[in-house]
């Protein structure tokens, strides 16, 4: 059988417990009875209760005490303390300790019973928001946002309402709903009550009694099987984010002050807890950057090293092979190896260079740049390579943009790199479409110039998005890669206190955003 | 009469075939496998020109040119270096080399800044 609550009753009066446990048996809750402090301690730390009622004077270990080892052994539980001798001193001392509330004896079990509804309803809101803040990954965190609010507003139906990227409101996550109509039509509803919530800043809850009677929902098919609905704003950073919607079905079940002030309290809770995920977020964004840097430095100091070492005998393999090939007739088979060689140590030189320049220590020259500029230049050096593979330039320049304090040619590095990868990306030709502005004005943040470079290519799968920056990581064929480019422009980005993304779509293209501040 | 060069570098296929690229244009050129040896050589002979690497074991090529350039200023000095930060870091704060070279160079490359430098003189 399915118990509303997990109930303990700890009294040395033996005809006490037994009245209680019947009253409150017969209301649905599973109750179990100790007669002394010991046997409670032992009963609570041998099964998980959801409330004890505790009798303050008893023989042996006493109330007081008794709650204090609870409340060590469990201290969600709640408790309320019931006293035949009515001092303030002991009520407050039990307060003090954890307890929940307190009854002077003689009580009327009605008393009790309204006491002990109370305390598990605050049980039930401590369950909720530890499991609202326990959860960080945000579509789990939706799911279990609308199955609270069904349980703590005994809701028919709830729905949680986002808006996407272009501003359309769309349902995330619902429960109840019996039907797709149903679902157009609360989307519907809520839709139409947001402009009202924007306008308050979203501070107010909003109830809505009998909808298909108010002139803003009336004509909404399906409405009039809503009775009472709750509007609960989300709010982030003072912008409204979404709504939840909840939903009573039936004409005698209105939303009373209680349910108000319960629907008021779980709002606070959400946003609060769509705070904390998003925080975490960033958190995390933040450690995998710290990562990737750590992994470049390390890479670096070994680049440093090893390139002085491989630098010289490649030097004596070029320098040798090139006085042989002075002598070798041309058109001999020895003529073309050393020339081959001659080409492998030009290519091993190029891979040492990309490779030291992200490990480069020395100071980059710093100097005011206007971004279209650097653009503009690198174009005018990779434009006909990518005209020859029918490539369009498509450029969306921002208008009087601020300059950057920048290095010029390791700008122009980082976009020479991102054109190769979209040219490699399109071998049938495409579109490479580049955009710069200045990002909206944030009071939060820091100004800064955001570079968007789209491709119609090919694509990069999902589950190797998040190693492109990785040194040596490359998708090219052996011998056409060397798998630095993109390390090399995020090494460049991080050293002008930039930062660069990669966001792809399979099939559709990949676009590259770097960020710059001003 | 030809030209004087000095060629200093602790690997032996560089110092082989720098010294033989320039053999072969003509030149009169010594190789010192070191530092110590390099800077006993300058001490009694004297160079149009000295090629010398920086990073060698007992005596850096730094110090090598530093002597060099106090004892005979008037000598030319080429750097050939496997390191492309040495670029930016100067062998010494009043002291300048005609030329810098990052490995690996080509045969063609050292004869071309060879001949540019020695045609000033």
């Amino acid at each position: 059988m399915n118990h509303k609550a997990n109930i303990l009753i700890v009294d040395d009066e033996a005809q006490i417990p037994e009245m209680f446990s019947l009253a409150l048996s017969e209301l649905g809750y599973k109750v179990s009875i100790a007669f002394n402090g010991e046997d409670g301690l032992q009963k609570v730390s041998g099964e998980k209760f959801d409330l004890v009622i505790l009798d303050i004077m008893m023989p042996g270990m006493d109330g007081i005490a008794t709650l204090g080892e609870i409340k060590k052994l469990d201290p969600e539980v709640e408790v309320i303390m019931t006293t035949g001798h009515g001092s303030m001193g002991t009520a407050i001392q039990s307060m003090r300790k954890g307890a929940f509330d307190y009854l002077h004896k003689p009580f009327k079990i009605k008393e009790l019973l309204a006491v002990v509804e109370k305390a598990l309803e605050k049980r039930k809101f401590n369950d909720i928001t530890k499991a609202i803040f326990s959860t960080i990954k945000s579509e789990e965190l939706l799911r279990i946002i609308i199955d609270s609010a069904v349980r703590i507003l005994k809701a028919d139906e709830a729905l949680l309402v986002l808006m996407d990227t272009a501003g359309k409101p769309y349902v995330a996550v619902s429960e109840g709903l019996s039907g797709e109509p149903q679902k157009i039509s609360r989307l519907e509803a809520c839709s139409r009550i947001l402009p009202r919530l924007s306008d308050d800043k979203g501070t107010s809850v909003v109830l809505i009694e009998d909808p298909h009677n108010d002139a803003l929902f009336k004509d909404i098919e399906h409405i009039d099987e809503v009775k009472f609905a709750i509007m609960l704003p989300l709010i982030e950073n003072n912008k409204l984010l979404g709504i939840i919607n909840i939903n009573r079905m039936q004409l005698d079940e209105y939303f009373n002050e209680n349910d108000m002030q319960r629907a008021k309290i779980f709002a606070s809770l959400v946003n609060l807890s769509l705070r904390n995920a998003n925080l975490y977020k960033q958190l995390q964004e933040t450690q995998s950057q710290l990562i990737q840097a750590e992994k470049m430095s390390a890479l670096g100091q070994l680049a440093g090293g090893l390139a002085h070492e491989i630098n010289n005998p490649l030097s004596g393999i070029l320098g040798l092979a090139q006085l042989v090939l002075e002598k070798a007739d041309t058109g001999t088979q020895s003529f073309q190896d050393l020339k081959d060689i001659e080409k492998a140590v030009f290519r091993c030189k190029k891979i040492i260079a990309s490779l030291l320049s992200f490990a480069r220590q020395e100071k980059i020259r710093m100097e005011p740049v206007n971004i279209n500029d650097v653009i503009e230049e690198t174009l005018v050096l990779y434009a006909k390579q990518l005209e020859l593979k029918h490539i369009a330039i498509v450029t969306n320049f921002g208008p009087e943009l601020p300059p950057v304090n920048a290095d010029f040619q390791q700008l122009m590095q980082v976009f020479l790199n991102l054109f190769t990868n979209a040219h490699d990306a399109m071998p049938n030709g495409g579109t490479i479409t580049i955009k710069t502005q200045l990002a909206a004005p944030d009071p939060d943040k820091k100004e800064q110039l955001i570079v968007s470079l789209a491709d119609t290519g090919s694509g990069i799968p999902q589950e190797i998005l998040g190693r492109v920056f990785d040194p040596f990581f490359t998708t090219k064929p052996a011998g056409k890669g060397t798998g630095l480019g993109l390390s090399v422009c995020l090494g460049i980005m991080n050293r002008h206190n930039g930062a660069i993304l990669a966001r792809s779509e399979p099939g559709k293209g990949s676009v590259f955003t770097l960020y710059l501040p001003v | 009469m030809a030209k004087r060069i000095l060629v200093v570098d602790d690997d032996e296929l560089v110092r082989n075939y720098v010294t033989r690229a320039l053999l072969s244009r003509g030149y009169d050129v010594t190789a010192a496998a070191d530092g110590f040896s390099a800077v006993a050589i300058i001490e009694k002979e004297e160079f149009d020109l000295v090629i010398c690497d920086l990073k060698m074991p007992d005596m850096r090529g730094e110090e090598v040119i530093r002597n060099l350039k106090t004892s005979r200023p008037l000598t030319s000095v080429i750097v050939i270096t496997g390191s492309v930060s040495d670029i930016s870091n100067p062998i010494h704060p009043i002291i300048t080399v005609e030329g810098f070279l990052i490995k690996p160079f080509g045969i063609n490359e050292i004869r071309e800044m060879v001949e540019k430098i020695l045609k000033v003189k």
